[in-house]
Formats: C-alpha cells, structure tokens, sequence
C-alpha cells in the first residue's frame, strides 16, 4: 500500500479504533505541545454526543463532564501543523510546496472537506434547529474539535515524523477529539461510511455516515436527504416519482427507481437512435422534461455483459450523438472517438 | 480523438496550443510515476499516463486539462483496456452529465 492509499484508507476508516492507541496519541500530542496531560479522557460515541456533552449533557458513564478548562487546540493542532507547513513550504519554495500539496493531500481534502462540512451542519441541525443563539455557541464548540482521522490530508503532506506523531497516532485510530487543559473527549469512528465513486456520501438504502450512538447522514450521491424519504423510495411508482414537487428529490427518484424502468413503465419511447446510444424524452409536467442518453459501456464486465448507463443531457438536445458530445463539452459534428474503451 | 470510459481525450494541433501553455507549471506524477487524468475516490482506479509528457490543468478541479506527449504514451485504467496514444498535444476531458440548474461531473 502506498502511503497515499493508506491515509486514503484513514480518512475512511470505519468501526471501533484502538482506544488505548487514541489516548496515548492524545497524551503524547499534550506533551509535544508542552502542556500538562489532560486529567480526564472522555470518549463519545460520535461527534454529535461530544457536543452534546460540551454543552452539559451525560457522558456514556452517565456523569458529568468536570469542568474542562479552555480549549487547547492552538497548541495542540494549529501551532505544530503551521509549523511543519512553514518548514516544508521554506524547503520546497512556494511552486514546490503547492505540487507538493496537489500530489499528497489536494485529492484527499477535496473529498474529507466536505464530509466535515456535512457532519458539522448534522450536528447543529440536530441539537438547535431554529435557534440562531445556540447554533453559534454549537458552531464555536465545532472549532475546537481536531478532526482525528479526517486529518488525513494535511498529515499525508506533512512529515509526521516531526512534532506530529501524537496528531497521527489519534487520526489512525480514532475518529475526531476535543483537547481541552483539564479533559480530553475523543470519538469513536463511524460504523459505517458509503461513498460513490466521487466520494461524494451516497447511499439509497439507510444512512450513508452512521455512528455508534445513532447520529446519522442521509446522502444520494452527496445530496442530502431526509431518512424518510429514502425509506419511501423502496415503494417507488412512476406516478409518485411525477407528482414529487421538489425537483432535487424527483431526480433520486428516478435514479433510484432506475431510469431504465421508469422509462419502461411510463410508456417513454425513444425519441432517436444512432451508433453513439439511444435518446430518450421523458415529460414531466410543470417541470423542464427529462432528456437522456442511453450509453453502452464499451468496455465488458468481468462476466462477460456490458452495462448500460444513462446520462441526463440538456432538454434541447434532438440526437443521441448530440448528447453524448454535450457530457464531453463538444458538438455533435466534433465528437468522433477512433478508439473507445 | 479517444475515449476512456468518462475521460475523452482529443487531439490538439500545437498551433492551436495556448501560449500559456508552454511554460506552466506540470501536474505533478502520482507516487508510481503517473500522471492521473482522472481518479476514482473509492476505487482508487486511475485513468493515467504511462511515459514520458506533461499534463497542465487549465481551471479547476475538474478540468480540462492539457496533455503533452512528446514520444507517444499509454493510457492504463483498472477496469478499461488501455489505448496508445500518438505523440502530440491532447486535451483531456472528463464526462459530465446534465443537472437542471446545473451540471456535475460523472463518476463511472
């Protein structure tokens, strides 16, 4: 395995670390920073149940969480981190340390990103819906937090044989932490974790994030949706699918449902066929109507078959091959592929 | 004009070439050597380039991006048989698929 791959894998590792990796990870990064080990080490079952006991909720023991003292994560994460990026980018000069950045860590931040982002607006949607006071004070806990394994892009670029082994200790084996002078709280990973191809959290049939505690993530190729919904999509019916007003969730719908078989059972016909694939027209009223591209992979599975896939290209399109130019940003007279695989 | 599953690469006549094109900054090469066109998140499948050349992104994340092959190279994905590739100037494309309100990239 690569070193790349396998920060790739810490960033999406899932189920139970190594809490007596994690602690002594937390410990150790206290004493790189020169401070006192924290007196208590908490541990939360998910990023949700950390700020919830930073706001005065029990701990998994049921007490209490003494009281914590002020956040130490300049010290901890922010000052080491800058200082090793600091390092490289004087080694390296600015042109080096930005390839340097696009082949370590570039890709894999691109992807944790917004997984942080999606598990941030969980947590404030989750403990203060409509309540801007206490969404700020929630969001402000948010910064104190150091991402453990989501980390992983910054210290896949950093040399983390430096003043980062505690950093990386806790991000191969657990999940988020919150260091503070007096306690620590550290997260367990999430159980599970489905992602597309993309990257993008995807899942059609139960939560795409999930942690221990229940705290959960509905994402259909990286748009967020309500668990409800995706429970109703089992007992799709093309009539349902046309009389969805939201546009955004129409479109899983239908993926979900399959373009294919809608087409089937809504009666579409294709409109044209040529050796680039099939276009299909589906109407969809008070809506823009919906154009695909039927495309034949070219290349064949390992049994042997060859999938076909279907593109939604712009309503104006009037030919099979003018639509599968359009994904390629070209016209149909421009698009002509000698080899295909 | 070649076409590995969602990544199209074109051919590009050097005059038409962007001036900036010729001294900017290469995509640095994967750890095995390779310059990514193209890279599957979960997979790790990689639609690269074997062989000497450049590859220069034009904008954003997501292309398109200019490739350079002064000897001729190999296109190598996972899943896909690979294509060889004339020496010259490519521009490199990756599928998109239509979203109303917007467009996003395809993840094959």
């Amino acid at each position: 395995m690569t070193e790349q791959t396998s920060w790739r894998a810490v960033a999406a590792a899932t189920g139970p670390g190594d809490r007596a990796r994690a602690e002594a990870g937390v410990r150790l990064a206290y004493q790189r920073a020169g401070l006192r080990e924290p007196g208590r080490i908490v541990w939360a079952r998910s990023p949700l149940e950390a700020v919830r006991l930073l706001s005065g909720g029990p701990a998994e023991d049921a007490e209490a969480l003494p009281p914590t003292g002020p956040s130490v994560r300049d010290a901890v994460r922010t000052r080491p981190v800058a200082a090793e990026r600091a390092r490289l980018h004087t080694r390296l000069g600015p042109t080096g340390w930005s390839d340097h950045w696009r082949t370590a860590g570039a890709d894999l931040w691109e992807t944790t990103r917004p997984l942080v982002d999606r598990v941030r607006t969980g947590i404030v949607e989750a403990l203060a819906p409509d309540d801007r006071k206490a969404e700020t004070r929630i969001r402000l806990l948010l910064l104190d937090a150091v991402l453990g394994q989501h980390d992983a892009a910054w210290l896949s670029a950093l040399d983390t044989a430096s003043g980062l082994d505690g950093l990386t200790e806790v991000a191969r084996t657990a999940g988020w932490w919150w260091p503070y002078e007096n306690v620590a709280i550290i997260t367990e990973r999430p159980t599970q974790l489905h992602r597309d191809e993309a990257g993008r959290l995807d899942r059609g049939d139960g939560p795409a994030l999930a942690y221990s505690d229940g705290f959960a993530l509905h994402a259909w190729r990286g748009l967020p949706v309500p668990g409800e919904f995706l429970d109703s999509l089992d007992t799709l019916t093309p009539e349902r699918i046309r009389n969805e007003e939201n546009a955004e969730l129409r479109r899983v719908m239908l993926e979900y449902y399959g373009y294919d078989r809608y087409l089937e059972k809504s009666g579409a016909r294709p409109v044209h066929r040529d050796e680039t694939g099939v276009l299909w027209r589906i109407e969809l009223p008070g809506d823009e109507d919906a154009v695909m591209v039927e495309v034949v992979n070219s290349t064949p599975e390992p049994d042997g078959t060859s999938r076909t896939y279907w593109l939604r290209v712009p309503p104006t399109t009037r030919t099979a091959r003018e639509g599968v130019a359009w994904t390629f940003g070209l016209s149909a007279e421009e698009y002509d592929p000698l080899r295909q695989t | 004009m070649y076409r590995q599953g969602d990544v199209l690469i074109a051919p590009l006549a050097e005059s038409a070439v962007p001036d900036t094109a010729f001294d900017a900054t290469s995509e640095p090469r994967d750890r095995r050597g390779r310059l990514v066109l193209a890279l599957g998140e979960v997979t790790g499948h990689a639609h690269a380039v074997v062989g000497p050349g450049r590859l220069i992104r034009e904008t954003d994340a997501f292309g398109p991006m200019l490739l350079h092959v002064p000897e001729g190279a190999r296109v190598v994905h996972e899943e896909h048989a690979a294509i060889s590739l004339p020496k010259g100037w490519y521009r490199v494309i990756r599928q998109r698929e239509y979203v109303p309100g917007s467009v996003r990239i395809v993840a094959d």
